[in-house]
């Protein structure tokens, strides 16, 4: 990009030329800036969806394909239908994932919640789970959201060491009480969900 | 003639064997083409557009309007991070909490890892490494042919109102915890011995 220096403009002012030049350079820059952005978010997102969600994508189908082909679906909706299909049961669900010593163990990726997601998913396909309880269920497997990466969210945040080894304690602490309150507001926000 | 029948029987099942070994990966296969086609082409598009948007408001920008955003209450665990996940999404969210004073800084984290999921129906551009959380759920009520829409939208009105909750909750509890932290009756004890 070439410098423009006093003298340049007022000679490109004198010449008609340049009054016509001008606008079609201001012009072609901003395109240029415009399309360099869109290009280097194009360029991120296809980074993100190669890196994180495709190999994400290929387990969970495998898990699907191992439960939909073999007799483990059935089992696992024995096993999932009580605990998913009643309040009590979704709550029983939410304060296991929010005890303080098990939340930091299930958070990482959100992996637990994700396979447990799909396992749900694919039994209110089968209506082994009435659709209404999508909307607590999705509270119901994650209590425990984020509570791996306390420290590192607080640092992100810039805190102190003093705030970071309050915070941990009060955030696990806090999820007891929220968590089984998140469920249970889901619930009855879903009265007339798919009905 | 025996030898002969065991052999076959042998075959057979290692057959049989083989059909239903490949046929767990040709499940997850169909799975895996359903996921690639229904969900990556949408949300390789919706992020390359939020991401462009967000290069060009820039974060100086974004950093002005969090700066604001942390005096009230409301603006503090309902605007702040849901704009944080919105612009900045999973995890340089969290970065927002370095405008909050130190106390105040786990509810926000708190607050804006609670709404790194409910916002996944809508923008499932902020976190797409884990959509699954959302999207293993939502498939079970594709399956049934139901809009997901509805859940989505409950998803994320249920999700704004938790994080609200959790942001006060948490703060509280920091509060306490705060008061209470080891150390804190010396340093009381020394300054008022200095004074």
């Amino acid at each position: 990009m070439a410098v423009t220096s006093k003298p340049g403009i007022q000679q490109k002012r004198r010449s008609p030329f340049r009054i016509l030049i001008a606008p079609l350079q201001a012009i072609g820059r901003g395109a240029g800036t415009v399309v360099g952005i869109l290009y280097q978010s194009g360029r991120d997102s296809i980074d993100q969806v190669i890196r994180n969600i495709l190999p994400f994508m290929a387990f969970i189908s495998f898990v699907i394909g191992i439960i939909l082909y073999t007799g483990v679906g059935s089992l696992l909706a024995n096993a999932l239908k009580p605990l998913a299909s009643t309040l009590p049961g979704l709550l029983l669900m939410t304060v296991i994932c929010a005890l303080p010593f098990l939340s930091p163990l299930l958070g990482p990726g959100a992996v637990i919640a994700q396979v447990i997601g799909t396992l749900l998913g694919v039994q209110i396909g089968q209506k082994v789970i009435p659709a209404q309880f999508a909307l607590p269920a999705l509270f119901a497997i994650n209590p425990q959201v984020g509570c791996d990466f306390i420290p590192v969210g607080l640092a992100l945040g810039e805190a102190e060491p003093e705030t970071t080894e309050i915070g941990v304690p009060a955030v696990l602490l806090s999820r007891m009480l929220t968590g089984p309150l998140a469920t249970i507001i889901a619930y009855f926000a879903s009265f007339g969900l798919y009905s | 003639m025996d030898v002969l029948s065991i052999i076959d029987g042998i075959f057979k099942a290692l057959a049989t064997f083989a059909t239903e070994f490949i046929g767990v990966f040709q499940k997850g296969a169909t799975t895996f083409v359903g996921l690639v086609t229904g969900i990556v082409p949408l949300l390789i598009v919706l992020m390359t557009a939020v991401n462009a948007l967000v290069r060009l408001i820039g974060p100086e920008r974004i950093d002005r309007v969090a700066q604001a955003s942390s005096s009230n209450v409301f603006l503090r665990y309902l605007v702040l991070p849901f704009l944080a996940v919105f612009f900045l999404t999973n995890p340089m969210a969290y970065t927002l909490g370095r405008f909050l004073p130190e106390k105040q800084k786990p509810a926000f984290y708190d607050s804006a890892v609670s709404f790194v999921h409910p916002i996944l129906g809508l923008f499932p551009h902020a976190n797409p490494g884990e959509i699954f959380v959302w999207a293993g759920i939502a498939a079970g009520i594709t399956t049934l042919g139901l809009p997901v829409g509805d859940l989505a939208v409950r998803y994320f009105l249920v999700g704004l109102v938790v994080i609200f909750i959790r942001g006060i909750v948490t703060e509280g509890i920091t509060a306490i915890m705060w008061a209470r932290r080891p150390g804190v009756a010396d340093a009381e004890a020394s300054e008022a011995a200095e004074a």
